[in-house]
């Protein structure tokens, strides 16, 4: 393998640029990784030694005070993201294959929404969930993150659902299908790639979101794990660098189960090459 | 025909009877319990725990004592003003500060048990529960701790002047908590030792504090109240009363602060700051009071009226009107409805009428004949119109009006016009915002439509296929970081003491050159923009390669026949072949950069002074911590108005695709 490449310079050229580059993206990581093992001691007193001893126990702490934010997250994540899926696939399908008066209005009214940036509705919103009582409950998060994906996963719902061929449904409309049925039973199951693509964009979305928990929610019992990082003194009274850094890699570990579902599919949709502006 | 319109006629007359009659019984709940009048002003009142003992203190230097159902227990003359009054609890004890510098200490009969004199006009009392302490404050810029006996315990004078104070605690636990016109907040012991002091922004005009002392409400002269933590004397919240506070009382919980402005309106607020209740005199207001368990509130006028009101009362008078407001308009829509129905059926009940109606209802009803019979495709779809006109829609439509007025949430919002805007024009931290974000933006796009590309270029041409596969792999693992995750790991390697960088930089032998990296203006945005670096973007590197395989093998193998190879190839075909994609990254960076929070929020929180500040920071700060929730709908209109403009432009600017 080696000997192959050899004779090719600008191959080693390549592999060379590369390699410098993976080193400089990793840095970061894993800094952060031998920080997460170190004690406060370890780090301010022989910051360029290797964990000695390792501190396991950082993570330990670390799941302790950020259990509650992941179980949040990802509770406040699931419910947004499912129902993101159920209520944009159903509307996809509709405008995909259905015809039904001001069909064309509704739809161009709900594309233009993509023209308005979160930024825009982000206070009006929080006054309006102050309104409602939401303030403080995962609700605050949970109806937005699912009104707020809705548009775009209805586009890709919309395409997917408007390329299947009609011979399927036809097929089962001579055998007597209701509309219902025709989305359950033909529709769903083919949209598996589309589900997980939607799926995988949401989750991983909703999970990054700082500005919106940290305007609603203030009760550190409700709070989600992206802005709960960012509180360890303020709110849960840690204050050694160790657990901290523990704590972000274990903030990561519910985005790293999620790819790991959905690389194959967020990869080759990215890379199937359609995208382009 | 006769008939029915006669008939419909009449109920007619009827409904608008019912109407009139409705909305004439209207508003006539209130919550005011009694009242009394007095000559000159009424300076101050004071109310005690469960609302049976009113003291009402007039500039004609009486103090009078009422009952709960308003009938007077007692009264007691001074030699001038009675300028401030405060009762324990329990009722059994009143104190009295007055113009004629002394004070003096009540028992439950009205006679003065003793008396201090100050060398200036005693302007405002307090005492604890039991009785044990008072303190005063005077003219004289002082404030005087006294014991049960009337002996001067302490005294303490801040040079500015003194006003606000109130007491909570019994016994040798007793503090008082005392505010000046020079901002300053102090908690004093019963023996006079400063035990915690703390520096709001304006003028105090009042405080009161809750029994236990956790929480103090302090009203300033900028239009704010701000309820301060009693035990570090950090501020929980702020909240703005649009107008200078002049007196503030709260419940012995601190459940509910009432806050008079010198507008003759006093506000009603909850523990979190939400305004839940506006009160409002004919009269300007000198003071308010609210009974300890809250149920009653007590105003006094520069007109010596003194008014006793039931809160609960009050509050269901605000709503009953509401409702009563509602019904009144949903009977005259249900009326309207009804004669329209009555009308359209009184019509087709004759037989040109009928043929009338045939003839032009034909088009709508085939229209809704054909949407009941797609009743289930707007089934379909409902669930997602119901959810983006609640959480989409109408935030942004509310945010578009909003930004044209003052707007304070569940209170009002009076329209400014252009005003918000006009603050924004001379806001620096908004100029300097819209700079940086400016320069954010250009850095962000040349570096994503760069480093993605090269390296995409450069994994694309390793020959070995499982070290392409490798690399591929690897450049996209970082993707499961999460971005606060990724910004927090960078604020320590930035950090001054125990960073990456700088520990790097000494092991280097560059001492000289480690920095505050966050500390200095003109590296500070540097610094940010270097978060991430070698700006390895995943997405983009995968929409990219995406790109190149997509780039035909025929394509490659015609430039290979024709001699391009390397740069030229990459010049002349993988560029313009990558154009799509390299604008679709330009314009989501676009978006994504215009909006910019976190990247400042977590790093340098906008500064140092406005050197790093974001107008999405900028908004964020007017609504939460300035409460200028007008401002903030404009910076959003504005970075929607950007947003817009430039997704248009590089939308006009795209030339037809070369293939």
């Amino acid at each position: 393998m080696i000997a192959k490449l050899i004779p090719n310079r600008n191959q080693l050229v390549i592999l060379a640029i590369l390699t410098i580059l993976f080193v400089l993206v990793f840095i970061p990581i894993l800094y952060l990784i031998i920080l997460s093992l170190k004690d406060n001691g370890q780090i301010y007193g022989r910051f360029w030694s290797a964990p000695n001893p390792i501190r396991w126990e950082n993570f330990a702490l670390a799941w302790e005070v950020i259990n509650r934010p992941i179980i949040n997250s990802v509770v406040a994540s699931s419910v947004a993201t499912l129902g993101n899926i159920v209520f944009a696939s159903l509307a996809g399908y509709a405008f995909a294959r259905h015809q039904f008066p001001g069909k064309e209005i509704l739809y161009t009214s709900i594309l233009a929404l993509l023209m308005i940036p979160p930024i825009l509705t982000l206070i009006p919103e929080f006054v309006l969930l102050s309104g409602m009582g939401l303030v403080n409950t995962l609700w605050a998060l949970i109806l937005p993150w699912m009104a707020g994906g809705q548009v775009f996963s209805l586009l890709l719902f919309r395409t997917f659902f408007a390329n299947l061929p009609e011979d399927f449904f036809d097929a089962a409309r001579i055998d007597g299908g209701s509309e219902l049925q025709l989305f359950w039973y033909i529709a769903i199951p083919l949209s598996g790639p589309i589900i997980v693509t939607v799926a995988i964009i949401r989750l991983v979305a909703t999970y990054n979101q700082y500005i919106r928990p940290l305007l609603v929610i203030s009760d550190p019992q409700k709070q989600v794990v992206a802005v709960a990082i960012t509180q360890f003194t303020s709110e849960l009274g840690v204050t050694d660098l160790g657990p901290q850094m523990a704590a972000y890699i274990v903030a990561t570990v519910p985005l790293i189960i999620f790819f790991s579902f959905g690389m194959k599919y967020y990869v080759s949709g990215l890379t199937s090459g359609g995208i382009r502006a | 025909m006769k008939l029915p319109i006669r008939l419909f006629a009449a109920i007619l007359f009827v409904a608008i009877a019912v109407i009139i009659v409705l909305s004439l019984t209207q508003g006539q709940l209130t919550g005011v319990l009694w009242d009394v009048t007095v000559n000159g002003r009424l300076n101050t009142t004071a109310i005690n725990g469960d609302g049976d003992r009113i003291a009402f203190g007039s500039s004609s230097n009486v103090l009078e004592v009422y009952d709960a159902s308003g009938s007077r227990l007692w009264e007691f003359e001074a030699e001038n003003s009675i300028l401030g009054v405060d009762i324990t609890s329990d009722g059994l004890w009143t104190a009295a500060a007055s113009e004629d510098r002394n004070t003096y200490l009540l028992d439950a009969d009205g006679q003065a048990v003793w008396e201090f004199k100050a060398p200036r006009s005693a302007n405002n009392v307090a005492i604890a529960d039991d009785g044990s302490f008072l303190a005063v404050t005077a003219n004289d810029r002082s404030v005087y701790g006294l014991d049960e006996a009337g002996t001067l315990l302490w005294q303490d004078t801040d040079g500015t002047n003194v006003r606000a104070v109130d007491i909570y605690g019994t016994g040798d636990n007793a503090r008082a908590v005392v505010g000046t016109d020079g901002s300053r907040l102090t908690i004093y012991s019963r023996s006079g030792q400063a035990l915690l002091q703390a520096f709001l922004d304006y003028a105090i005009s009042d405080l009161a504090v809750t029994a236990n002392g956790a929480r103090i409400a302090v009203g300033t002269t900028d239009g704010t109240v701000t309820l301060v933590h009693g035990g570090n004397g950090s501020i929980v919240w702020e909240a703005s009363v649009g107008a200078p506070v002049e007196r503030i009382a709260l419940t012995q919980n601190g459940q509910n602060i009432l806050a008079a402005t010198n507008t003759g309106r006093a506000l009603l607020l909850n523990d979190a700051g939400e305004i839940l209740q506006t009160f409002e005199q004919d009269a300007t207001l000198m003071d308010v009071a609210i009974a300890g368990d809250g149920s009653v509130v007590a105003f006094t006028t520069e007109g010596g009226y003194g008014q006793l009101q039931n809160q609960q009362l009050a509050a269901a008078a605000v709503e009953s009107n509401q409702s009563q407001r509602n019904q009144t308009v949903y009977g005259a829509i249900a009326l309207l409805v009804l004669t329209t129905a009555f009308a359209g059926w009184s019509i087709r009940s004759t037989d040109s009428g009928r043929i009338f109606w045939e003839t032009r209802t034909a088009g709508p009803r085939k229209l809704l004949r054909r949407m009941w019979r797609a009743r289930l495709s707007y089934l379909f779809i409902l669930p997602t119109i119901l959810l983006l006109a609640t959480f989409n829609y109408y935030p942004a439509a509310s945010g578009l009006y909003h930004a044209f007025t003052d707007w304070k949430p569940g209170v009002s919002a009076e329209w400014v016009g252009l005003e918000n805007f006009a603050y924004l024009l001379q806001d620096r931290f908004f100029w300097s915002g819209f700079l940086n974000v400016l320069i954010l933006i250009i850095v962000g796009i040349a570096r994503i439509v760069t480093v993605p590309l090269l390296a995409a270029e450069l994994i694309f041409h390793v020959r070995h296929k499982t070290a392409r596969y490798v690399f591929r792999t690897l450049f996209i693992i970082p993707i499961v970081l999460p971005m606060v995750v990724e910004i927090m790991v960078w604020n320590n390697i930035y950090d001054p003491n125990i960073g990456l960088l700088n520990q790097t930089l000494i092991a280097l032998g560059l001492k000289d050159w480690t920095q505050v990296w966050y500390g200095d203006g003109r590296v500070a945005l540097l610094s940010i923009i270097f978060i991430g670096f070698p700006w390895v973007d995943p997405f983009a590197l995968l929409v990219f390669y995406g790109g190149l395989i997509g780039i035909s093998d025929e394509i490659f193998d015609a430039s290979r026949v024709d001699g391009a190879s390397g740069l030229r190839r990459f010049w002349h075909i993988d560029v313009p072949l990558l154009l799509g994609q390299a604008r679709m990254l330009t314009i989501l960076t676009f978006i994504a950069t215009v909006q910019t929070f976190e990247l400042v929020f977590l790093t340098t929180g906008g500064g140092p002074g406005s050197a790093t500040y974001t107008p999405a920071l900028e908004l964020y700060l007017m609504a939460t911590r300035l409460n200028k929730m007008g401002v903030a709908s404009a910076i959003g209109i504005v970075l929607f108005v950007i947003i817009l403009a430039g997704t248009i432009f590089s939308y006009r600017a795209r030339r037809e695709p070369a293939v």
